[in-house]
C-alpha cells in the first residue's frame, strides 16, 4: 500500500504540478511545514527540491544543483515555455473577452466549452482569433471546422495541464495552479526585460479612449 | 387635524396603489413618458407630490422619498445611497429630550407624551437607517458590484462603497455617550432610548462597518489584481506585435537559475514485474489468464469463423432436373400436334424412355397442359384413363392421359 508521502514524491518526480484544482490532498499536504520537508529531503537525494510558484498555489519539483547535463535540458525546456507563451497569452485573451467580463481566467475558473463555441460562433472576430490560435505547433490543429478547432486546443492544454475535465462527460474546464504560473512567468519576463507590459496596455487604452 | 392628516395620508397611498403601473414604470425607467399616460392623472401626481419636475422642460422623475421607499422595500441593489447625517439627527433628538423634560417638569403630561413618541420615532428611524447603510453597503460586497460589467467600474465602485463607509465611521464618532446619558439623567425612558437602544446600535454598526471595510479592501485587491492580469496579457501581446523579434533571454544559461525555469522532467518509468514476489501471485495469475483467454479467442477467430465461399452448385443441379422434366412435357406436346395423333402420355414415356417416375410425369403432363393459356388450351383435349375407386364413391383414380388435337 503506498503512503500519502509516496504517492506525491511519485506526482512530483513525473512531472507534475500540484495545484488545490489537481490534488487538493497533495496540495494540502505540502502546505504544511513538517510533512513538506520530509518530501524535501527524499527529493534532495535524486538532486531534485520542492519549488513553489504563485504564492505557494503551485508546486513542483527542481534540480537543486546544476550542471552541464541539467542546464540543457532546462535549456531546451525554456525554449518550449517561451515559444507558448503567446499562444496561451492569446487563448487566455480569447477566453477572457468571449466571456464578456473583465475577469481573467485564473486558478479555479471554469470554462463551458459549449457557451464559449455559441459565443465564439456569432463573432467573427474571436473565429478569426480562434483560427489562428489552433494553428500554432503547440495547438497544431488542422481542422477547418471550429468545433475541431477548440477541441483541439482545449485537448491541449488538458494534455498540458493548465486545464482538468473533473467530468468526462461533460464539456467543463477548470483552470489548473499552471495557469498562475504562467502569469508568474510573465511578470518575472516583464520584470527581468523590463519591458513595463502594464505600461504599454495602460497607455495603449488611453489612446484608444482619445480617439 | 388629526382626523385631517389620516384622510390626506389615506388619499396619498390610494393614489399610489390606483397608479402603480405608472409609478413602477418611472421608477424603473427613471423618467416618465408623459405621452402615455393621461394628463390628469399626471396632474394628480404631481400636486400629491409623487411625481416633479426638476427643472422645466425636462421630464417628470419620482420623488426621492418614494423612490428610496421603493428601494428600501425591494432591497434594489441600484440604491447605493448612504444616509450618513447622523449629526444633525443626534442633535434633533438632543433638543427634542429637551422638550419632554420641561414639559415633565412643569407637569404637562399630555405635551410631555407627544414629545417621547416623537423621540422614540427618532431614535428608532435612526438606528434603521443605520442599519440600513449597512445592509446596502452588504448587499453590493455579496454580489462583487455584479450591477456593474467592467473591473474599472467596480473599482470605482469599490472606492466609492470605501468613501462611504469612512464616512460613516466618522459621523458615528458624533455619538457622545457621556453627553447623551448626561442628557436622559435618571429618566428611565429616557435612558432606554438614548443610553441603552442607541449604544446597541451603534456597537452592532461598528462591528459590521469594521467587516464591510476588511471586505472592501479584500475586493479591491482583488480588482486591481484582475486589471493588473489583463494589462500584463495585453501589454505582452501589444510588445510582440511591436517587436515580433522579441524572445527573452535563455534564464536557464545564467550562473543563478530562477526557480520558475529550474523544472525537473519526469523521472520516473514504470517498473518491471519481479515474478518472484508471493504477495503478486495472484494479480499476475490473473495477467495471465487474461493472456489465454485472449489468444483463444482469437485462434477460434482465426480457424474456425472464417468466412467461407458458399457453395451454389447443388441447387443449380436440382433446378436442372425441373427443367428436364419441363423439356420433355413441351416435346411431348411438340409430337402430339406434329403428328396429329392422339398419344397417352405413358405411351410416350414408354417411347422416349423417359426415366422420370411415371406418376411424376403424369402430374407434368396435367400441369404442363394447366399452365397453358385458355385459347392454347383449346387446341388440345385432354382426357383421363381410369377408374372410380372400388371402395369409396366419389373418387377417381387416374391411370394415364391421352393427349390429341380439337
Amino acid at each position: 500500500m503506498i503512503t500519502e508521502q509516496g504517492r506525491i514524491l511519485e506526482l512530483l518526480l513525473s512531472g507534475a504540478f500540484i495545484c488545490q484544482i489537481s490534488d487538493e490532498d497533495a496540495w494540502r499536504y505540502l502546505k504544511t511545514a513538517a510533512s513538506s520537508d520530509k518530501i524535501e529531503n527524499q527529493l534532495n537525494v535524486l538532486n531534485r527540491t520542492l519549488a513553489s510558484a504563485a504564492d505557494g498555489d503551485v508546486f513542483f519539483a527542481a534540480y537543486q544543483s546544476l550542471y552541464d547535463d541539467e542546464r540543457k535540458q532546462l535549456g531546451s525546456q525554456f525554449q518550449d515555455i517561451s515559444s507558448n507563451l503567446v499562444p496561451l497569452v492569446e487563448w487566455l485573451l480569447l477566453v477572457q473577452q468571449a466571456n464578456g467580463t473583465d475577469v481573467p481566467v485564473t486558478q479555479g475558473s471554469a470554462i463551458r466549452l459549449n457557451e464559449l463555441q455559441t459565443t465564439i460562433e456569432d463573432t467573427p472576430a474571436f473565429a478569426e482569433q480562434l483560427e489562428k490560435i489552433s494553428r500554432y505547433r503547440m495547438f497544431g490543429s488542422t481542422s477547418t471546422q471550429l468545433d475541431g478547432q477548440l477541441k483541439q486546443v482545449f485537448k491541449r492544454l488538458t494534455e498540458l495541464g493548465y486545464l482538468l475535465k473533473p467530468n468526462s462527460e461533460k464539456q467543463i474546464f477548470i483552470a489548473t495552479g499552471k495557469i498562475e504560473y504562467l502569469y508568474d512567468v510573465l511578470k518575472f519576463i516583464d520584470e527581468t526585460e523590463a519591458l513595463s507590459l502594464t505600461e504599454q496596455a495602460e497607455n495603449a487604452a488611453l489612446q484608444g479612449s482619445l480617439l | 387635524m388629526n382626523q385631517h392628516i389620516h384622510q390626506a395620508g389615506v388619499k396619498f397611498l390610494n393614489a399610489l396603489s390606483r397608479h402603480s403601473e405608472l409609478i413602477m414604470q418611472v421608477y424603473l425607467a427613471g423618467t416618465l413618458d408623459e405621452s402615455k399616460y393621461n394628463p390628469k392623472v399626471i396632474d394628480n401626481l404631481l400636486q400629491l407630490g409623487i411625481l416633479w419636475r426638476p427643472e422645466s422642460e425636462t421630464q417628470l422623475r419620482l420623488k426621492s422619498a418614494v423612490r428610496s421607499l421603493l428601494e428600501g422595500s425591494l432591497h434594489d441593489e441600484r440604491n447605493r445611497h448612504i444616509d450618513a447625517n447622523i449629526g444633525s439627527a443626534l442633535a434633533s433628538l438632543n433638543t427634542l429630550a429637551q422638550h419632554y423634560k420641561e414639559a415633565l417638569h412643569h407637569g404637562r403630561f399630555s405635551e410631555s407624551e407627544s414629545y417621547l413618541s416623537d423621540l422614540t420615532e427618532h431614535v428608532y428611524s435612526l438606528t434603521e437607517s443605520l442599519a440600513n447603510s449597512v445592509r446596502v453597503l452588504f448587499s453590493r460586497i455579496n454580489n462583487e458590484f455584479g450591477y456593474v460589467a467592467s473591473i474599472d467600474a467596480k473599482i470605482r465602485e469599490n472606492e466609492l462603497a470605501q468613501g462611504q463607509v469612512s464616512e460613516l465611521l466618522t459621523q458615528l464618532e458624533m455619538f457622545r455617550f457621556d453627553q447623551l446619558s448626561e442628557q436622559a439623567g435618571s429618566n428611565r425612558e429616557l435612558r432606554h432610548l438614548l443610553v441603552v437602544t442607541l449604544q446597541h446600535s451603534f456597537s452592532k454598526v461598528i462591528q459590521e462597518l469594521s467587516i464591510v471595510q476588511a471586505r472592501l479592501l479584500e475586493l479591491i485587491g482583488r480588482f486591481r489584481e484582475f486589471r493588473g492580469r489583463t494589462q500584463l496579457l495585453k501589454g505582452f501581446l501589444l510588445h510582440i506585435e511591436q517587436k515580433p523579434e522579441f524572445s527573452p533571454t535563455n534564464y536557464s544559461q545564467l550562473s543563478k537559475v530562477p526557480l520558475l525555469f529550474n523544472q525537473a522532467p519526469a523521472l520516473l518509468k514504470p517498473a518491471a514485474v519481479d515474478v518472484h514476489r508471493i504477495e503478486h501471485e495472484q494479480d499476475l495469475q490473473h495477467l495471465v489468464g487474461l493472456i489465454k483467454a485472449y489468444d483463444r479467442t482469437k485462434s477460434q477467430q482465426q480457424v474456425e469463423r472464417a468466412a467461407k465461399n458458399i457453395q451454389v452448385e447443388e441447387q443449380s443441379d436440382a433446378q436442372f432436373v425441373e427443367d428436364k422434366l419441363k423439356l420433355a412435357v413441351e416435346a411431348y406436346f411438340c409430337q402430339v400436334i406434329d403428328s396429329g395423333e392422339r398419344l397417352t402420355a405413358l405411351d410416350y414415356h414408354q417411347q422416349q424412355e423417359l426415366d422420370f417416375d411415371p406418376e411424376v410425369w403424369i402430374y407434368q403432363v396435367v400441369g404442363g397442359y394447366q399452365g397453358l393459356s385458355a385459347e392454347e388450351q383449346g387446341y388440345f383435349a385432354l382426357d383421363t384413363e381410369g377408374a372410380k375407386h372400388p371402395i369409396y364413391d366419389g373418387n377417381y383414380i387416374i391411370r394415364d392421359v391421352e393427349l390429341g388435337l380439337r
